[in-house]
């Protein structure tokens, strides 16, 4: 019983930054933006959060940190493709290699200096009881992560400023027509991604290794992007997908801790099957032949007015 | 003052090609600026970075040798790029070219003979492709996006690596490093200029950038390539299989990658080790843009980023500046040319006086 | 009572171009106003402007007496200018009621605009049902959303951009109905149109524009179509030449049962075709868009390949199983409707595109290797045989307005000499001297012997054109009839869907 709910809140743990992540993306692709970047953002985050935990041992201040660098490296993308029109892909691995050398750069005097991990937010004493723990055991951005899934759909399907990102990811040229600032909401729409990048980039330090480690990510930006291809654009599947991508990963913990019958297979093969899951994933979503009718028609093409 | 975008009636090859010099120029003094001001010595880095490679004549060795598989990753990838195919795990496919290599030096391990080394890069081109087949029949077959499977086989490359060094390949004699043993003399790759360390495939990536820049000029498999990326519709029309270029697209460029690989461990390696993945496959992609997807320009191209990382690593020693400030200013190479791009397309106005204002 | 609208020198530059030169005209309460002219004459320069999404370098509006600057679209609907747009701004994934939302500024509760909505079109005789998604709407009924949501917004103004393009001839006259309601309540509608019939009859003024000026204004009762069309072009019309005494040869094209599967959500297939093609003959296929011409034009280049080896054949050759360049090694040729990205590749120069289609019939490949020479060579003579406005093969595609391209596209195809060309739409958004041109290139490729294909959304242009009519809705053929034994009434009805010629006739009468 007790290592089931373990698990469960380790899984927790592991996929909220990236249901964070992907929830950001997903709004970025709505309004019909591909920002490949997303590790390179989450890269920065991470080591903003990590100096802004470091120097203030504020945790949320540290989050803070997180998102606005995140926001900041996210305009240079913006300002690349939205006001220069530049090639989307292109620009978006650009900004996943500027991330990884900066975040190194940056988190060169850090190294093996641990910060204190970000505390539950509730009082222990609520959280005594196993079942008790499922709920109340996690430190904020978890429940941030649940709040945003929420908010994130609410936004898209009930308000009318997400009828107009979706309208602009739908067909730019119209909006335009209309009367609406296609740029204006694109950019409004990357920094939103940059920020909730820069929220899960920093809940690495602070929820899961309290040290720097250069590329502490591990990929996990690019499967926040999958996810958002798996999930079809919906953000309740989004969240299914990233607890799917949780337990694989807690998986891995428990068999690089050794014992049981996880020990059996390789290491390194548990290490490589959060990505091996990825393709699956990706593939079985493929397979279902109303994958992609959910996908914004514009991903991806800059606006180009004809005037 | 204003100024106002207006688009040329025709790309403006003048750009096409001034704009990397400039974004590789652009690079430099922004940089110097940036470092000074968060406390590096700014000009010292670009100097060391940019300049001491060219003007210190034991660096060029080097230069050779680190252009080498940049040069021959990023031809590949500027052809699979034309074909706007986004193969971005070059990375993985160098590794597998390596592995493939690695294996076939195993195997051979005490034999000797001509046919040793041919054997290892056939094995080394041959890894790298089938492991660019795999998003490439996704790609086809199921309409998956090959940019998230290929760069997610590069980080299951490297767990390959670690598990193969730490058990079945590795060194009995080595004390317990994960590492194979040294290949023996018929699987390492001669040197071309003795006293030197360059070996054989710095000529055989001049090599491969020519003959592509031929192929690709010249021949239908390069107007293919071109006119799939350009336009896929108008390529069905014209009787191109999208299909089969995806296919071609990935295999040449999973082959070139794979080539690299197994020159790498043949050549300066000599045998597998934990540390062989050295983001070249992803360098390689910067090389293939600022050589704006044409073999020949990716052969300065590949020069030029060469030139940064044998700079990174003298301006660590001399002014101690981090390694991974060379990423920074090679994504910064990128984020110019990418900038510069509007150029080609359109011209920069000055708009003087605006005379509806006046008129009303 | 002051004036609806008042333009006084409107004048637009573009680079290279001067779209408006110094344009005053005027539109009356009530008034409905034609404005004509070919394409590229300005027309759409123009609205543009009064509508917001432009400015213009000089010259000024004045809405009802007043000097106004229309800064924005959102200002001109502000004012009462409502705009129905040529190619519709409608979201496809999106519901009626959500395309309308958006083209409200004020924040309307979903449920008092669906119940508004609802109003204005049982008002106007539109109906839809507004949960509906985009995509899944005919092209008709699009464009009625369109005008819900300018109505909605009890325009002063509305203005009409090529409406009827897209539209069967019985929903024109739907349209004109809810036109003239709105005229008779007192708001004026700028009417865009190069179709001179439809201006006659629903329009009491008409500008004509030619080269972005104004060349006249006026009333349109008054004048013979043969009057406004040569003050729209600027010179007498040229009829197509045919030599005398045709005669039709045997059979060449011969297309039986094809069928295509849906490839996307909202596709149209098309749905076992059987047609036959003589010798020397035009073939026209008429049909409101999206009833399947794109998929009928794919299967027939080769683009989309059949199962069946003998569902095409060439004088009795079977070509059912073979790509383009299989087609086109036995003379077939297509030239698409989509002419930047489909027919030809922008970034590429007119040689490099002339190697797509040309480079097995004419032997531009030599082992596998382009002779790139042959394609200069080539591409030259298309251009000097097709008067094509090109700087040289060296031009890219992308860089030639509209009618050159596919006058160029139209050369690169004809001068194969191909036993059988198939086309889609020849001359839409060309002007009309391209137009005349290309036409009477098609009639001079039949007159040597070849069998032609036109697939088109005009029907005037078929009527004009063609020798033989047939009717294209929801992927499905009608039957071929000669073009002079078939009246516009009856195609209409065809392209509406309603098949066969006793039910036809039935539902004239009724």
């Amino acid at each position: 019983m007790d290592i089931y709910i373990a698990i469960i809140v380790t899984l927790v743990g592991a996929a909220s930054p990236i249901l964070i992540a992907a929830l950001g993306e997903l709004v970025v692709e709505k309004a019909g933006v591909l920002n490949l970047g997303v590790e390179g953002m989450m890269l920065v985050g991470a080591i903003a959060g990590f100096a802004g935990q470091y120097y203030t041992g504020n945790p949320y201040f540290a989050l803070l940190c997180g998102a606005f660098a995140g926001a900041a490296t996210s305009l240079i993308f913006g300002f690349l493709t939205l006001s220069l029109s530049a090639n989307q892909t292109a620009t978006g691995l650009a900004l996943t290699i500027f991330g990884t050398g900066f975040s190194a750069l940056a988190g060169a005097p850090f190294s093996a200096r641990p910060i204190e991990l970000m505390r539950p937010l509730f009082p222990l004493e609520l959280a005594t009881h196993p079942i008790l723990r499922v709920i109340f055991g996690y430190a904020a951005p978890v429940y941030f992560s649940f709040i945003m899934v929420f908010a994130v759909w609410y936004f898209l399907k009930k308000t009318r400023a997400g009828l107009i990102l979706r309208a602009v990811g739908e067909n730019d040229l119209s909006a335009h027509s209309i009367g609406y600032s296609v740029i204006g909401v694109r950019y409004a729409a990357v920094l939103f991604g940059g920020a909730m990048a820069g929220i899960a980039g920093a809940c690495f330090p602070l929820l899961l290794t309290p040290q720097w480690a250069e590329r502490m990510t591990a990929g996990r930006g690019w499967i926040a992007v999958a996810l958002v291809v798996f999930a079809s654009w919906r953000p309740f599947r989004l969240l299914a997908g990233a607890y799917l991508f949780g337990l694989v990963m807690t998986m891995e913990l428990y068999a690089k801790a050794g014992g049981g019958p996880l020990s059996v297979i390789p290491s390194e093969l548990w290490a490589a099957l959060p990505y091996l899951a990825t393709i699956v994933v990706l593939v079985l979503i493929s397979i279902r032949r109303d994958a992609s009718s959910n996908a914004p028609a514009c991903l991806g093409r800059p606006f180009l007015p004809s005037n | 003052m204003l100024f106002r975008l207006e688009k040329r009636q025709e790309p403006s090859r003048f750009m096409l090609y001034a704009t990397p010099v400039a974004s590789v120029l652009l690079t430099m003094v922004v940089g110097a600026i940036i470092f000074s001001l968060i406390g590096y010595d700014g000009i010292g880095a670009v100097r060391e970075i940019f300049f001491t490679p060219l003007t210190n004549a034991y660096k060029w060795q080097d230069l050779g040798v680190k252009a080498a598989p940049l040069v021959i990753i990023g031809v590949g990838l500027s052809i699979a790029y034309r074909a706007n195919v986004w193969n971005i795990g070059a990375e993985g496919q160098y590794i597998m070219g390596g592995l493939a290599g690695t294996w076939v030096a195993l195997a051979t391990y005490g034999m000797t003979g001509p046919w040793i080394l041919p054997l290892m890069i056939l094995a080394g081109v041959v890894g790298g492709a089938l492991y660019a087949a795999i998003p490439a029949l996704l790609k086809t077959r199921l309409n998956v996006n090959e940019i998230l499977t290929s760069l997610m086989l590069t980080y299951a490359s490297v767990q390959l690596i670690y598990y193969l060094i730490r058990a079945p390949w590795k060194d009995p004699m080595g004390m317990g490093f994960p590492q194979t043993r040294l290949f023996s003399e018929a699987a390492r790759l001669p040197t071309v200029i003795p006293g030197t360390i360059v070996h054989l495939g710095v000529p055989i990536a001049v090599l491969v950038a020519l003959a592509a820049w031929f192929i690709m000029s010249r021949s239908v498999f390069g107007y293919q390539m071109k006119v799939v990326g350009a336009a896929p519709h108008a390529a069905r029309y014209g009787g191109f299989s999208e299909n089969k270029t995806i296919w071609l697209a990935l295999l040449v460029s999973g082959a070139l990658a794979g080539l690299a690989g197994v020159l790498e461990v043949a050549g300066p390696f000599q045998r597998m080790v934990p540390g062989f993945p050295t983001n070249y496959g992803f360098t390689a992609i910067i090389v293939a843009f600022l050589g704006r997807l044409n073999p020949l320009g990716v052969l300065f191209a590949g020069i030029v980023m060469a030139i940064t990382f044998v700079g990174g690593e003298v301006a660590q020693t001399t002014i101690g500046l981090p390694n991974a400030a060379t990423g920074i200013f090679q994504a910064m190479v990128l984020f110019f040319l990418l900038a510069g791009d509007i150029l080609v397309r359109y011209r920069i106005r000055r708009v003087v006086a605006n005379p509806a204002a006046g008129a009303a | 009572m002051p004036l609806r609208l008042q333009l006084t020198g409107i004048t637009k530059r573009f680079p290279g171009v001067l779209a408006n030169d110094n344009v005053t005209f005027s539109v009356k309460p009530g008034e409905i106003h034609a404005l004509l002219g070919e394409n590229g004459a300005g027309k759409s320069t123009l609205v543009k402007m009064i509508y917001g999404i432009m400015q213009p370098d000089a010259g000024e509006i004045a809405w009802d007496g007043e000097p106004v600057v229309v800064a924005s679209p959102k200002a001109a609907r502000k004012l009462g200018v409502g705009m129905v747009f040529q190619h519709f701004s409608l979201f496809e994934a999106l519901t009626v009621l959500e395309n309308i939302a958006l083209g409200m500024d004020a924040k309307i509760p979903a449920r008092e605009l669906e119940a508004r909505i609802r109003a204005v079109m049982s008002q106007y005789g539109l109906l839809l049902d507004p949960h509906r998604t985009v995509a899944t709407l005919s092209v008709g009924e699009r464009q009625r959303i369109e005008i819900v949501r300018a109505l909605l917004l009890d325009p002063k103004l509305l203005i009409m951009d090529e409406p009827t393009s897209v539209l069967t001839p019985q929903e024109v006259e739907q349209l004109f109905t809810v036109l003239r309601t709105l005229a008779a309540q007192g708001c004026s509608i700028l009417y865009i149109s190069h179709k001179l019939h439809e201006i006659k009859a629903l329009c009491d003024t008409a500008t004509i524009l030619r080269g972005g000026r104004l060349v006249d204004t006026c009333d349109p009762k008054q004048e013979t179509s043969r009057s406004m069309a040569e003050k729209m072009i600027g010179a007498g019309l040229k009829d197509i030449v045919r030599q005398p005494g045709r005669s039709m040869g045997l059979p060449k094209l011969v297309v039986s049962r094809l069928s295509t599967r849906k490839a996307g959500h909202f596709d149209v297939a098309v749905d076992s075709v059987s047609l036959t093609v003589r010798a020397g003959e035009i073939f026209g296929i008429a049909g409101v868009a999206g009833n399947g011409q794109n998929a009928l034009l794919d299967a027939l280049s080769g683009e989309i390949i059949s199962d069946d080896k003998d569902a095409i054949t060439i004088d009795g050759y079977p070509l059912g199983l073979l790509d383009t360049t299989g087609r086109r090694k036995y003379g077939l040729c297509a030239v698409p409707e989509e002419r930047n990205g489909h027919a030809a590749v922008g970034d590429f120069t007119l040689s490099d595109n002339s190697v797509l289609t040309a480079r097995d019939r004419l032997g531009m490949v030599v082992l596998g290797l382009i002779n790139s020479g042959a394609a200069k060579t080539y591409t030259g003579k298309v251009i000097a045989d097709f008067a094509v406005k090109a700087l040289g093969p060296g031009s890219t595609a992308g860089s030639l307005s509209g009618g050159n391209l596919q006058k160029y596209i139209m050369g690169r195809e004809i001068l194969q000499k191909p036993s059988v060309l198939v086309v889609s739409q020849p001359t839409w958004g060309v002007d009309a001297g391209a137009a005349a041109a290309i036409h009477q290139a098609l009639v001079d490729l039949a007159a040597a012997g070849s069998a032609i294909v036109v697939i088109s959304q005009d029907l005037d242009e078929l009527l004009a054109l063609c020798d033989t009519l047939a009717v294209i809705n929801l992927g499905r053929l009608s039957g071929a009839r000669p073009v002079g034994e078939v009246s516009v009434e009856e195609i209409g009805l065809l392209m509406g869907g309603v098949h066969g010629t006793t039910e036809a006739r039935d539902a004239v009468s009724a």
